[in-house]
Formats: structure tokens, sequence, C-alpha cells
């Protein structure tokens, strides 16, 4: 009699060891940490990519000023958040036929989430939207609006405090975005910097 | 003296014949590198804002219930007008040749008899010397039943897979000795209406939903040209009226027989399928690489 409850309070403890360690990794979910301690509240990230474009194979966008308003917080442990704003401005192409007549981020805000791709923190960005307008007398794609949609992950580097998108990126995070019905590559390496409560002060994802 | 002046005269007739000819050669196009396929396109005609070149390599065309693989390269070349709400009327090829005629063999000849796709080859091959030579074989041409000025084009659509992306007035030209040569499936007056699309047909029984593709897109020089490769068009809710001036003048006995070759030829039991590689360009980028290369 005493063998069986001592064998069921046993099972019992492997079970609440085993409850113990999913819960450990559930909460390994990424967050957003100023100076090592995670976000309470919200915060504004902001910044301008330091490079930035997008390919349709054959021509390539580029905008010399693609920046991002970013609303963070803290939700059960895991960070997500918010882009607000995503003014572009000053974008060419490489093309001397095709300029850009008109670009902006449509559907705002575009809903955000961290993650953790291969031990990597991640950003994914939802619901991408942006709508170019495409000029130029002869480029083919003169007076033609085309559409970015779909969502895209990009990787956090905590020492540099930026993400970077690319293929590479997209494809770890299973994530696409996708014009003219064709899956497009999009190329952005963008600094992560708070300008509100924790200005100046170090951000990381952990 | 007069021999001279002869001499003269013929000398100078020939400089003129000879400045004429390469008047004339150096008038045709002079389209280099990537724009030579639209070598066709009215790029001359300043309202032509696209030039469009597009080969149907593959695929099939189902009316009734005669099945014809498409095996010959089928061309469809010209230009399109500005857009009006997303949609181009097609302008002509400058040959002519808006839609090139391809004769292509209809599986079984003219008694129609196709054998299992199990049968041994053998048996194949002795049903198509039989049935599929040159007094029994029947050629398929697909040939346009309206001016190309009723073509559109939404390249929107195209690309997006969504709604119709080409509406193409067509009729079938059914060809053999006995047949005579106005054996048609469609006319001028009641044309075949494809609406072909890059998305998912809706047809009436028995036909089901099939889906079409917009392919994948490249852009060459310098966004001047798109190269749509694996491009399929695709329709399976169109009718055809029933065949047409076959055999002759004794087409009161043979256009029936037709008829009950090809079998009931009302929406949902027909299909276009074609399988594409196209090219578009500006028309203005068209005439400058014209003007660029004299």
């Amino acid at each position: 009699m005493r063998t069986k409850a001592t064998a069921i309070g046993a099972a019992l403890a492997a079970l609440a060891v085993l409850c113990a360690m999913f819960a450990t990794s559930a909460s390994a979910a990424p967050a957003w940490k100023f100076e090592g301690k995670s976000l309470e509240g919200t915060e504004v990230v902001m910044g301008g990519a330091i490079e930035s474009s997008m390919t349709i194979p054959g021509l390539t966008t580029k905008c010399e000023d693609f920046l991002y308003k970013l609303t963070v917080e803290n939700s059960a442990g895991t960070g997500k958040g918010s882009l607000t704003e995503v003014p572009l401005y000053n974008c060419t192409t490489n093309s001397k036929a095709c300029t850009v007549g008109t670009i902006g981020a449509e559907k705002l805000p575009w809903p955000t989430h961290l993650t953790t791709v291969s031990t990597t923190p991640y950003i994914i960005i939802e619901g991408v939207k942006v709508a170019i307008y495409y000029e130029g007398e002869e480029c083919v794609l003169g007076e033609t609006l085309v559409t970015v949609t779909g969502s895209a992950g990009g990787s956090i580097d905590n020492a540099a405090e930026t993400a970077t998108f690319n293929s590479s990126t997209l494809s770890a995070s299973k994530t696409e975005l996708k014009a003219l019905s064709q899956k497009i590559e999009w190329n952005g390496l963008f600094p992560t910097e708070a300008f509100q409560w924790h200005r100046e002060q170090a951000l990381s994802v952990s | 003296m007069q021999k001279n002046r002869k001499r003269v005269v013929g000398t100078a007739l020939l400089v003129v014949a000879l400045f004429a000819l390469g008047l004339a050669a150096s008038a045709q196009a002079k389209l280099v590198g990537n724009y030579t396929k639209f070598a066709q396109c009215p790029y001359t005609n300043l309202e032509v804002k696209k030039c469009i070149y597009s080969t149907t390599n593959s695929g099939e065309v189902v009316l009734g219930s005669k099945k014809v693989p498409i095996e010959k390269p089928v061309v469809l070349q010209g230009g399109t007008l500005q857009p009006v709400e997303g949609v181009a009327k097609f302008v002509a090829a400058a040959n002519g040749i808006t839609l090139s005629k391809a004769p292509q063999n209809v599986p079984g000849g003219i008694l129609g008899i196709v054998p299992e796709a199990s049968s041994p080859a053998l048996v194949k091959a002795l049903i198509k010397f039989f049935l599929e030579n040159s007094l029994t074989g029947v050629n398929s041409t697909l040939e346009l039943a309206k001016p190309a000025s009723e073509i559109t084009l939404s390249e929107t659509n195209l690309i997006g897979e969504e709604g119709t992306a080409l509406k193409l007035p067509v009729k079938v030209h059914l060809e053999n000795p006995f047949l005579g040569k106005n054996c048609y499936v469609g006319s001028s007056t009641s044309p075949i209406i494809w609406p072909l699309i890059t998305g998912e047909t809706n047809p009436p029984a028995p036909n089901t939903k099939i889906k079409g593709k917009s392919g994948e897109l490249e852009f060459l020089e310098e966004g001047r040209i798109a190269e749509i490769k694996e491009n399929v068009l695709v329709e399976n809710a169109w009718s055809a009226p029933k065949a047409s001036g076959c055999g002759g003048i004794i087409s009161f006995l043979v256009t029936p027989i037709i008829n009950s070759q090809l079998g009931t030829t009302t929406a949902g039991h027909n299909t276009a399928i074609l399988n594409n590689t196209i090219f578009t360009a500006s028309g203005a980028a068209v005439r400058k690489n014209n003007e660029e290369n004299p």
C-alpha cells in the first residue's frame, strides 16, 4: 500500500517537473527589455532604415528615407507592438525608365510580435501593405499601381541594436511579401532605439 | 548620242530604284535585342501604349467531345491602347497577323477514333497512320472571329489572378479535304468568346473548376519590358455554336455528322487551357529603340 503511494507521489513529482520545464520553455518567448529589464507599460521605438530596397526580379526600388514608429509593450511576457507610422520618402528605382510617383504605407497600424527562430530573436510584422505608383513613359509599369502585401520577419541583433530583413530572415520566419503576385525580395537594416521613457537606454530582446 | 542618252536614263532609273529599295528597307522595323519580338507591334501609332507578344506553347482546347492538344505554338501580337478602368483594347499587328494560324492535329482524324490511353503503342501508331494522314486527318486552327479591336486585355487581372485577363473572340477552322474550306465552329456574327482568366473558373456542370496562373514576372531592359513565364490562361464556362459550312456543296450532309461528332458544345462542355510566355513593353520604349537603331 505504502509502495503504491510512493509510486504515485513519484509520478506526480515527475509530472510537476515536466510541467515546470514546459512552463520555462513557454516563458522563453522574447520580450522587450531596456538595460536588461523587461519593459513595463509601453515605449516608442523609432528609426530610419540604414539601408532598404525591394526587388521584383529586374526592378529594384529604394527609399532614401524609410522611417518607422513602433509602439512596443510586453503582453503576458511576450513582446508585441504596433507599427503606427511608416513614412517613405525619396524613393527611386534602379531603372532610368521607371520613377516612383507616389509611395505610401496603407492600413496602418501593422501588428508586430517577437518570436525566436533557432535561438535568434525575431520581430514579425503582419498586415504589411505598401502601395507604389510607378511612372515613366518608357516604363512598362508606368501608370501602374503596385501593392506590396504580406508579412515580414527580421532578425534582431541585440549587440548592434538593429533589425535585419532579407530573404533569409523572411524564409526562416516563414513570412513573405508579394507584389504583382510575385514573391519579392526585401532587404532592410533598421536601428532600434527608444524615444520616449527609455531614451538612450540599451534595447534588447530576449 | 541617242544610245548614250538611253544609257544615262537607264542608269538614273537604276539609281532611283536602288535608292527606293534602300528607303523601303530603312522604313522597316529596326528593333534590336529584346525589342525584336515587337517588330509587328503597331508602335508607330502614338496611341499604342503597350506592345504585346504572347506565345501559347502548349495547352488544350476541348470542344464538346473533342480534345485538341496545342502542339504548334500560337502567337498573339499587337498593341494595346490606354486602359479604361483597367481594361485595354487591342490594336492589330502591323502585318495583320494578330493571331497566328497554327493548324493543330485533331486526334482521331475525321472518323474521330482515338485509342485508349492504355492501348499498345502499335495500335496507337496504326490508328494515327490510318486516321491522321493527309486524307483522313483533321486540323483545327484557331482564328480571330472579330477585328483585333474586339480583343481586350487587363494586365491587372492577368497578374492579380482575378477577373477576365484576356477576352478573345475566336472561331475554330476545321480542315480536311472532305470538309472543304469553310468548315467552322464560330463565326464573325456568332463568335466563340473566351473570357480567359489566370484565377479559378466557375463553370456549369459537367465541367469542374480549374485554375490558371499569373506566372513568373521578370523585368528586362531596365523595366521597359516585362516577361511573364509559365502563364496559364484558362476558361471552361464558354459556349460554342454548332459547326457550319462543312463539306462544301454537300454541307447539308456533312455538317450534321461533324456536329454529332463534336457532341454538346454548350457551356460546361468546353475548355481552353493556354500555357503562355508573354512579353509586354511600353510603346514609347519600343518607339525609342526603333529611333535609336536606324
